[in-house]
């Protein structure tokens, strides 16, 4: 059973200028002792992303995350991919996780479409035998006959975003992480992808969404949380954190 | 911050048993080059094998040499040292220049250090062309010792994947060493003999040869082309540096591995 645990993680970015080179800790080295004596610390300046933040997912929830920009959203859905791992705290991931940050990982324009098949499904997770067995409905999907032998840099757009959502949203998920705006497109492309993408969250056992929708994350999911700052300021039912979020907005106006 | 042996083990392990995707991204960087050419990769082999022959000719009868003996020596060792230097060069920017994939995907770094040896592997592959048509001119004779190439080869591999790992990490935190390596390897190239054999240099400046670990790399590849078995000291130091290499990476790596998703 899949089942996602976050422990007080705690995540600080390192920033690192233009002079913080090699010759710079070279000469760091070589002086650290005289200054260390002086008691001069080292100056790194770190940002601190997220702070304290605890999960506890199992199998069926869905959780919306909901917060401004810069509040962690992101970076908070990374850790749970296992891109970041914590600074301090633990994560504990039990189960296949599938981050859809991007629907087209790995994506070259010279290749053809089959090829983009392979190498984002791959990216994405899938294994070779998955991805043949894919590849048909991939092709329904994306509506793209045969273009699909063609490089995809002679796309439009549309045709672009048809491939990587016809290929991203044909996994299967045991964690599915999104991040919104996965999806764009005419109206009528708009209507089949949210098709897809509900059949995508059916599939998976837990959902993490990060959004600044509230419309998404009240159709989507059965539990939220809200984000500032990187801190987890409210969490519980949906309607009581989507309240929150609406009484936040109202106080920063 | 404290080291994680179990974790940096399972990436390289896990990363060097994902063939398919390692195997896949290194064989899509070699048929992009060919794309939209009529020879795709073999333009750098033709290049490199005009190179090889005129400088061999010019430098054969500058130093009075047999151009029989000397073509086969350039070649053998020239392709085997642009194998290294570029893995080494290519392998600083590992890391970094796959930002996008590593900050959105979790997958082993080791996965891509395999692309990059093999990539440059196939390469390898690719102008080895050039020596067969050097050895027919100069009649190198195949002996049982050539098959030792294989042997030869495995090992350059393995240490080349050490290497990859060692200084893309480095390189993700530090991108001047990138610099610092090309030139390295720049004077390298001159200092080791490829250009010029080991016995040429004299008694005096034979530590120089003997403890220059990108000789011994190239000459484990380089004599059994020649169909010569390399010296035992060859085998042995390069031996003593994949072990000693692989420790020094699985310290390093286990203590920095979770660092390089915040440093690229």
């Amino acid at each position: 059973m899949a089942s996602l645990v976050l422990e007080n993680v705690t995540i600080d970015f390192p920033i690192y200028g233009s002079q913080k080179t090699f010759r710079h800790a070279l000469f760091e080295k070589t002086t650290g002792g005289f200054i260390r004596r002086e008691g001069t610390k080292n100056q790194r300046v770190t940002v601190r992303a997220l702070e304290n933040i605890s999960l506890n997912l199992s199998h069926g929830d869905r959780l919306g995350m909901i917060g401004h920009n810069g509040a962690g959203k992101s970076t908070l859905l990374r850790v749970c991919a296992g891109v970041y791992e914590p600074t301090y705290g633990k994560i504990s991931i039990n189960g296949k996780v599938s981050p859809l940050f991007s629907t087209s990982p790995g994506l070259d324009g010279d290749d053809t479409g089959y090829e983009n098949i392979q190498t984002c499904g791959m990216f994405l997770g899938m294994t070779p035998e998955e991805i043949v067995r894919k590849t048909p409905e991939i092709e329904q999907f994306s509506e793209l006959g045969d273009y699909l032998s063609l490089p995809v840099r002679t796309y439009s757009t549309g045709m672009l975003v048809r491939l990587g959502f016809g290929i991203a949203t044909s996994i299967d998920p045991e964690i599915l992480l999104l991040d919104e705006g996965l999806g764009a497109g005419d109206a009528r492309f708009a209507e089949r992808a949210n098709k897809r993408v509900d059949a995508l969250v059916e599939r998976a056992s837990i959902l993490v969404l990060a959004s600044h929708s509230d419309a998404l994350i009240k159709t989507m999911c059965n539990k939220a949380i809200l984000l500032q700052g990187g801190r987890v300021i409210a969490s519980g039912s949906v309607d009581d954190v989507i309240k929150e979020y609406h009484d936040l907005n109202k106080s920063v106006a | 911050m404290h080291a994680q042996y179990g974790p940096a083990i399972g990436d390289i392990i896990e990363g060097a048993l994902s063939w398919h995707m390692w195997g896949r991204l290194g064989w899509l960087d070699i048929k992009r080059r060919y794309r939209r050419t009529l020879i795709g990769p073999f333009w750098t082999t033709l290049s490199l094998g005009i190179f090889i022959l005129a400088l061999g000719i010019m430098w054969a009868h500058l130093w009075k040499q047999d151009p029989k003996t000397y073509l086969p020596f350039l070649c053998s060792g020239f392709l085997v040292w642009v194998m290294v230097s570029t893995t080494l060069i290519e392998g600083c920017a590992v890391f970094f220049s796959a930002e996008g994939l590593i900050k959105q995907l979790r997958f082993p770094y080791t996965t891509l250090v395999c692309s990059v040896v093999w990539r440059n592997v196939i390469v390898f592959l690719h102008n080895l062309i050039i020596f067969l048509f050097v050895s027919l001119y100069a009649g190198v004779q195949f002996t049982w010792a050539t098959l030792l190439v294989v042997p030869g080869l495995l090992l350059v591999i393995v240490n080349g994947l050490w290497m990859v790992i060692i200084l893309g990490l480095v390189c993700s935190r530090y991108r001047d060493i990138q610099q610092v390596m090309s030139s390295i390897l720049q004077l390298a190239m001159f200092v080791t003999p490829i250009f010029w054999t080991a016995d040429q240099l004299g008694e005096r400046f034979g530590a120089f040869i003997d403890y220059n670990f990108l000789f011994h790399v190239v000459d484990i590849v380089r004599s059994p082309l020649l169909g010569k078995p390399p010296a035992l000291w060859s085998w042995i130091f390069v031996g003593a540096a994949t072990l000693l290499g692989w420790v020094a990476t699985l310290v390093i790596f286990s203590r920095f591995r979770r660092r390089i998703t915040y440093w690229i």
